[in-house]
């Protein structure tokens, strides 16, 4: 077991050196100064508060994708529609920011609470899919995820255009979540943690969290002891689309204020990456989310200083994932046990 | 809603069937040796970009779509490197997949033809009537003649993978690693060697159907070419029931879906076009939610095979 614990720890950190050094022969091969690009990428992401807050507000929404990927994963089930739930309540968000014309803390409340609800309700019909029809809830996630950008397109090109560019109107300034001390990372950030931490407490120290993650390691044992598999696997579902929802409604309150082509493209799909990396621990998730935030905003250092392009730390994420889940494999492999044991043969003894 | 609509219609289904068939085909073979790969999108994104480069480079789309192939061969041996000799999970691992390709490409594009540069475009594939000189008037001449070489390939292989899988022994030897591995090992069935010859094929054939975008659909390459086509394609498998032909069908019905969706935004009714947009997305919603699971595929996909296993 405890061996078991290090492992989980050391794999993605190895990963994230394997793919960091796979980024520098990259960089090495596109003539620039490896050393001097990942200086430039620390400056940028850590360099000054002012980019800490930078690197935190990017963060924020990952935070919640990340949060939501875990949540149903912990459960058995695949959410590959974060980025659907997460723009479903970004589009209520919107409405009910734009629309109501109630403003300040209520409004504010108000557009998280609509959010959530849109989330929960476009993550509730691959739910519903999976427990009624028995239907594989990855390929319906996906799916309604295309359905949700084109949606939003149709609300930001026609339903809340304002004007010549396609955008929706911008939310209202009472609307806006406050920034903490003056820097680009605002409350939702506070939001995030918040969630990750209620999780957390959630799954880990509550009879339901247990019951939830006994059906997520094995649905028929967990059926024979006689729990309601079948309202869990919704229940995840639900509440794993209500996070993707709070944070598309964080995100729009928070950093974008509009609905524009490219809102949260991507982030569902980041967010399983990082659940994946962080193997479903939530507050694992959110330290995940800010190291690929930190990579994607010091990218953009990185490539001003050194003229790499930003891509890299996307290949570097993306590196980060494949040694990440092909590592935590190896380490399960009795060929690997075999072989650490014989190479400290006394450890085990004592 | 006059004949021309129909005829277009049906023309530009065929058209928009044979990525997916290709796709769908490579689905069909991994999942028949056991190998639920959902990384399909991404081979067919790394695919798609290789064959572009290529056939812009060398001018010849054929060239294209073999570079295409090799590089989702080449991406899918991660994946079965990973989940056959690692046993990993292979859908966590088919979705690392889908993360770490479109990423590849879209780095590969931008170091290449750098951000800001003008739309680059490509030669197209010849269709079989062009290169016989001639320009087919009625329907059915422009059916079976004004068609490139690779919609006539993909026909091909429905036919051989239906022949394949029911008809030869090498075929339902295949099959049994699928559903049952280790009695399929009993009988003298290599199982791994199996297994990795499936994501060769699955390989080759996402890489194919993502090149066919570039070098015989669109003359450009975008991100997000692929717009979940990867997915549909793994419906159509449970669609089509696991079998070629109905593979052949599933495929041809999202082919129209995704063919009615273009002619109907052109003909425009007032609605925003995204709403027609939807209808592929929302077409495979609709069917696997009306198919429910009444037969499931291969016994042992998703399950790791390991030979010391008791």
């Amino acid at each position: 077991m405890h061996k078991n614990r290090l492992f989980s720890v050391l794999v993605p950190l190895i990963s994230v050196l394997l793919a960091f050094l796979v980024g520098c022969i990259i960089m090495a091969a596109l003539k620039a100064n490896p050393i001097t690009a990942l200086k430039a990428l620390w400056k940028g992401a850590f360099g000054s508060t002012r980019n800490l807050g930078t690197t935190l507000a990017r963060s924020t929404p990952l935070i919640f994708t990340s949060l939501c990927a875990c949540f149903a994963y912990r459960c058995g089930v695949f959410n590959l529609g974060g980025e659907g739930q997460f723009l479903m309540g970004s589009i209520a968000c919107c409405y009910v920011a734009t629309q109501s014309g109630i403003t300040g803390l209520p409004g504010i409340l108000l557009c998280l609470l609509a959010g959530g609800i849109a989330g929960g309700f476009w993550a509730a019909i691959p739910g519903l899919l999976k427990i009624y029809r028995g239907q594989n809830e990855m390929i319906i996630s996906i799916m309604l995820n295309y359905v949700a950008t084109l949606f939003m397109g149709v609300v930001y090109t026609n339903w809340l255009r304002e004007g010549s560019v396609p955008q929706t109107m911008a939310v209202p300034n009472e609307t806006k979540l406050t920034r903490l001390f003056g820097l680009r990372c605002t409350s939702a950030f506070v939001i995030a943690v918040v969630i990750g931490l209620l999780i957390y407490y959630f799954l880990f120290n509550t009879s339901m969290g247990f019951q939830l993650r006994a059906v997520g390691l094995n649905m028929t044992a967990s059926e024979f002891n006689g729990f309601a598999v079948k309202r869990f696997i919704l229940f995840s579902f639900i509440i794993s689309g209500v996070i993707a929802g709070i944070g598309g409604s964080a995100e729009l309150l928070g950093t974008q204020f509009r609905l524009i082509n490219g809102f949260g493209a991507g982030y569902g799909f980041d967010g399983v990456a990082m659940a994946l990396i962080a193997q479903l621990h939530p507050l694992a998730a959110i330290l995940v989310a800010i190291f690929f935030a930190a990579l994607r905003v010091g990218s953009t250092t990185m490539q001003a200083a050194t003229g790499v392009p930003t891509s890299v730390s996307e290949i570097i994420q993306a590196l980060v994932i494949v040694f990440t889940v092909a590592g935590l494999a190896l380490v399960k492999l009795p060929e690997f046990k075999a072989f650490l044991e014989r190479l400290f043969p006394a450890r085990k003894e004592a | 809603m006059d004949m021309n609509f129909v005829t277009n219609l049906i023309l530009a289904s065929v058209r928009m069937a044979t990525p997916l068939i290709f796709v769908s085909l490579a689905e069909l073979y991994s999942q028949r040796a056991g190998l639920t790969n959902i990384g399909l999108e991404g081979l067919a994104t790394i695919g798609s970009l290789v064959g572009f480069m290529v056939s812009l480079l060398t001018d010849s789309p054929i060239l294209g779509v073999l570079a295409g192939m090799m590089a989702g061969i080449i991406v899918n041996m991660v994946f079965a490197y990973a989940t056959i000799s690692l046993c990993a999970e292979q859908i966590v691992y088919g979705m690392a997949i889908n993360i770490f390709a479109p990423a590849l490409a879209a780095f590969i594009y931008r170091v290449y033809f750098g951000s800001g540069s003008s739309l680059v475009q490509v030669r197209l594939m010849n269709t079989l009537a062009s290169t016989m000189g001639i320009t087919p008037s009625n329907f059915f001449a422009r059916l079976l003649l004004d068609q490139t070489f690779m919609v006539y390939f993909a026909y091909a292989l429905v036919i051989f993978t239906a022949i394949y899988f029911n008809k030869t022994k090498s075929g339902l030897n295949f099959k049994a690693v699928g559903e049952h591995p280790k009695a399929a090992a009993t009988l003298g069935i290599n199982v791994i060697r199996t297994k990795y010859i499936a994501s060769i094929i699955c390989g080759a054939l996402a890489g194919m159907g993502g090149a066919y975008l570039t070098t015989c659909y669109t003359t450009t390459y975008v991100d997000g070419n692929i717009a979940g086509r990867g997915f549909i394609a793994l419906a159509a498998v449970i669609f089509g029931r696991w079998s070629a032909g109905g593979v052949l069908l599933a495929c041809l019905f999202f082919g129209f879906c995704d063919a009615l969706q273009i002619r109907l935004q052109v003909a425009s009714f007032g609605l925003p076009y995204q709403f027609f947009q939807m209808i592929p997305y929302v077409a495979t919603v609709v069917v696997l939610a009306l198919i429910g699971m009444k037969k499931a595929g291969p016994k042992s996909c998703g399950k790791p095979y390991r030979k010391e296993e008791r």
